[in-house]
C-alpha cells in the first residue's frame, strides 16, 4: 500500500537532535582461524574457495534481518556500504539489499555509503538506482558517494587510479544533474560523453536526497564536503583516537571555506560492544573484535595504495604523519591483540553507562551528529549483534538524545523519522 | 649477444626513453653509447622526473600527445629512438603514427602487448618498497635505491611516488595499449631485446612482438630494465645494430 508522503520534520523536530545509525558491513564470518597466517590478502586475490555459498545465503538473511530489528531498536539510519572481491564486505551491490531494506522498514533512514560512482560507465546508472531507492522508501535515502578504495577501484575494477577521483567528481556532478535538470540534456565530460541525459524516475526527495561523501582521510574529500555542503562521513576502522587528525583536519577545511561549524555536516564511524557490565564486555567481544581486525581487515600491503590514488597533496600529508604510519604498520602486521585495540581505541565496549560517556565525549569533542554505529564486525553471533543492539538502543542511546539539539540537521532525508 | 665493439657514430642524436622507474641517472648503457660516439638525449618526460603538480592525462591519447611534446622540444627527432619498458611502448608508437620522425627503432622489453599465458608479475600490487627489486636481476643499481633522495626526507618520497603514479597510469591496469593491431606499421628498421628474467614481461610475452614483425633477441642473464642489468652487452648490440642501418 502507498504510504502517504509526510513532512515529519516540522511534526518531530528530528532535524535537532544527534542522529545514531546502525552500520553493516556484511563480512564473511567463516574464514579460517590461520587465515591471516596463510593467506596474504582478504581482499582482490582471496581464495574463493573459502566462500561458500550457503553459508553467505544464510549471512544475507540474518544481516538483513539484523538491520530491520535495528530499527526496531530506535537507530535512525541503517547503513550499507560497495566493496567488491573480498571477504571483509560481501555487498559489492547495496542497492540491492537497499531494495529489500526499503520494504521491510517504515522509518529508518536508508543510508547507502554508497556507490562508487566512477566504477558505473556510465554513472547514471547510479543515479537510477538511487532514484528507485529513494521511491521505495518513499524518500528516506540517504545516497553515498564514496570515492572507493584502492582495492575496490583500482584492483578489483581496474580503474586507473590516476584519474579516479576526477573521474569519480565528475560522476557526482552528472548525477546530481541527471536527478535535477528540468529537460533532457548533453553531456560533455572527460570521461563520459552522452547526447541524451534524461534520467527517469527522479527521486521523490527534492531537489535530491541528502549527499554523504564517506572518507578516509583525503584533503581534498574534505574540501570537496564543505565546499558543495555535503556530510563527510569519517570512515575509519581504527577508532575515535585515530581520527582525531583526520577529523580535525575536516573541521579546520570546513573553517577555512566560510562555512558553519554545524556538527550534522559530520559522520563519524565507531565500533562498539556494549554489554551488561565492562567485564562482559571485555569477554564478549574479544572474538569478533580479533577476527575482524585480524582476518576481514587482513589486506595485502600492495593493494592499500595504487600508485596515484592518492593525489598528490594527499601523499604530502600521509609521509608526513606519524599516525598513520603507525596505523599502517599495524595494519600490515595483521597481529593486534584485544588489549591494544582497546588502548587505541578502536573498539569501544562497556556497560552502558561506559559506552555512553565515552561516545558522547567523543560525539562533543568532534562535533559530530551523525554517529555511525558499528554494534556487528566479525564473527559476531546474531545472538550478540542483537544483545549489542538492543542495550545500545534501550541503554545508551537516551543518553545521547539531547545533543545537538541548538544545530539543524540540513542533511537528513525528508521522511526517514528520527526515534 | 654480440659484444661488437662500437662503431663511432661521430656525433650522430639518438633519442633514449627511458623506463617503468623513471630516469634517475644516465645507465653504463647510455654512457656507453656515449663513447661509442652518440649524442644521447633523454626528453625530460612529465610526471616521470616525479616533479610537483603535474596531473596524469585522462587517456593514453592524451599521454601521447604530453610524450611527442617533450620529445618534439629536444629538437633531436628524426633520429634512432631507444625506448625501455613504457619508454619502448611510447617509442613504439612514435614509429608507428609519426613514421618521419623515426630513423630506427629499438624497444628494450616494451609494454603494449598483454599476454593472458603469461601475465608476469604485477608491480603495482608489490608493495612501494620492494618494487626495485622486481625490474632488475642483478641487484638494484645505486639510482634507484632511492630516486630522488637529492630532494630530502619530505620532497623526496613524494616525488617517487608521483614518478611511480605517472607511470602507472601510461601502464594501468595491464600495459595493454593495442600495439598488436599496429604493429605492422612500423615500417622503420626495429629490434626488440628482451631480459631473459624478466619478471614483468616474461619472455614468451616476446613473441607477440616477433609475430609481427619486430626482431626479438634475448638477453641472458637480464631483468626488466635489461639495459642496467647487461649494459655491456646491450650497447654494444645497440651500436652494432643502428650502424647496420643507420647509414
Amino acid at each position: 500500500m502507498l504510504q502517504t508522503v509526510v513532512d515529519f520534520r516540522q511534526l518531530l523536530g528530528e532535524r535537532r537532535t544527534v542522529k545514531l545509525l546502525w552500520f553493516h558491513l556484511m563480512p564473511y564470518p567463516e574464514l579460517p582461524e590461520d587465515f591471516n597466517r596463510k593467506h596474504r590478502s582478504v581482499w582482490v586475490d582471496v581464495d574463493p574457495a573459502l566462500f561458500d555459498p550457503e553459508v553467505m545465503a544464510a549471512c544475507y538473511e540474518r544481516y538483513i534481518d539484523q538491520l530491520v530489528f535495528a530499527e526496531q531498536c530506535g537507530f535512525d539510519g541503517i547503513c550499507i556500504n560497495e566493496h567488491h572481491g573480498n571477504g571483509y564486505g560481501l555487498m559489492p551491490s547495496p542497492n540491492v539489499i537497499g531494495s529489500v531494506l526499503a520494504s521491510r522498514t517504515t522509518r529508518a533512514a536508508i543510508t547507502v555509503l554508497g556507490n562508487s560512482v566512477a566504477l558505473y560507465d556510465p554513472p547514471i546508472r547510479v543515479a537510477e538506482e538511487m532514484a528507485m531507492l529513494d521511491l521505495l522508501s518513499h524518500g528516506r535515502l540517504i545516497s553515498g558517494f564514496p570515492v572507493g578504495t584502492s582495492m575496490d577501484t583500482a584492483y578489483a575494477y581496474s580503474v586507473n587510479p590516476a584519474s579516479l577521483r576526477q573521474k569519480y567528481r565528475e560522476g557526482v556532478d552528472l548525477v546530481l544533474k541527471a536527478w535535477t535538470a528540468t529537460e533532457p540534456f548533453a553531456f560533455n565530460g572527460r570521461f563520459t560523453q552522452m547526447r541524451y541525459v534524461n534520467v527517469l524516475p527522479r527521486p521523490l526527495q527534492r531537489p535530491h536526497p541528502p549527499i554523504w561523501i564517506p572518507g578516509g582521510g583525503s584533503v581534498e574529500t574534505w574540501d570537496y564536503c564543505s565546499t558543495n555542503d555535503y556530510v563527510y562521513g569519517a570512515l575509519s576502522y581504527y577508532g575515535h583516537l585515530m581520527a582525531k587528525e583526520t577529523v580535525g583536519g575536516y573541521w579546520r577545511t570546513v573553517e577555512e571555506n566560510g562555512k558553519d561549524a554545524n556538527p550534522y555536516r559530520l559522520a563519524f564511524l565507531q565500533f562498539i560492544g556494549v554489554a551488561d557490565t565492562d567485564r562482559d564486555a571485555y569477554r564478549l567481544y574479544k572474538e569478533p573484535a580479533e577476527y575482524f581486525f585480524n582476518r576481514s581487515l587482513h589486506v595485502y600491503p600492495g593493494y592499500a595504495d595504487a600508485p596515484g590514488y592518492l593525489t598528490e597533496a594527499s601523499a604530502r600529508a600521509r609521509f608526513a604523519s606519524r599516525v598513520r604510519a603507525t596505523v599502517r604498520a599495524k595494519q600490515a602486521r595483521h597481529d593486534l591483540t584485544w588489549d591494544e585495540m582497546l588502548e587505541k581505541g578502536y573498539v569501544v565496549i562497556g556497560s552502558p553507562d561506559t559506552v555512553r560517556e565515552t561516545l558522547e565525549d567523543v560525539a562533543k569533542t568532534f562535533n559530530c551528529g551523525h554517529l555511525l554505529t558499528m554494534l556487528q564486525f566479525g564473527n559476531m553471533s546474531d545472538e550478540l549483534t542483537r544483545h549489542n543492539s538492543k542495550l545500545f538502543g534501550e541503554m545508551v542511546a537516551p543518553g545521547l538524545r539531547g545533543l545537538f539539539a541548538d544545530a539543524e540537521d540540513h542533511w537528513w532525508p525528508t521522511n526517514a523519522v528520527a526515534a | 649477444m654480440s659484444g661488437a665493439a662500437p662503431v663511432a657514430a661521430d656525433g650522430a642524436t639518438l633519442v633514449y626513453l627511458p623506463g617503468i622507474a623513471g630516469h634517475p641517472a644516465s645507465s653504463p648503457a647510455l654512457d656507453a653509447l656515449g663513447d661509442a660516439g652518440w649524442h644521447v638525449v633523454v626528453p625530460r618526460i612529465p610526471g616521470l622526473d616525479g616533479r610537483s603538480g603535474f596531473w596524469a592525462p585522462d587517456d593514453y591519447l592524451g599521454w601521447l600527445a604530453v610524450v611527442w611534446d617533450a620529445l618534439d622540444a629536444t629538437g633531436a627527432l628524426p633520429c634512432p629512438v631507444v625506448g625501455a619498458s613504457l619508454g619502448g611502448m611510447l617509442a613504439a608508437d612514435l614509429a608507428v603514427f609519426r613514421p618521419e620522425a623515426v630513423t630506427a627503432s629499438v624497444l628494450l622489453a616494451p609494454f603494449g602487448i598483454f599476454d593472458e599465458s603469461h601475465p608476469g608479475l604485477d608491480l603495482y600490487a608489490v608493495p612501494t618498497a620492494e618494487r626495485m627489486g622486481h625490474l632488475f636481476a642483478k641487484g638494484v643499481p645505486e639510482p634507484f635505491v632511492e630516486r630522488f633522495a637529492e630532494l630530502g626526507p619530505e620532497d623526496g618520497p613524494v616525488a617517487r611516488y608521483l614518478c611511480d603514479a605517472a607511470a602507472a597510469s601510461l601502464l594501468w591496469p595491464l600495459g595493454d595499449r593495442g600495439h598488436a593491431g599496429r604493429l605492422h606499421r612500423l615500417t622503420c628498421p626495429a629490434l626488440a631485446l628482451w631480459g631473459e628474467l624478466d619478471e614483468l614481461l616474461p619472455v614468451a610475452t616476446s613473441q607477440a612482438w616477433a609475430d609481427r614483425g619486430v626482431p626479438v633477441e634475448v638477453v641472458a642473464g637480464a631483468g626488466h630494465l635489461l639495459e642496467w642489468d647487461e649494459p655491456d652487452g646491450v650497447a654494444g648490440r645497440l651500436v652494432e645494430f643502428l650502424a647496420s642501418v643507420i647509414r
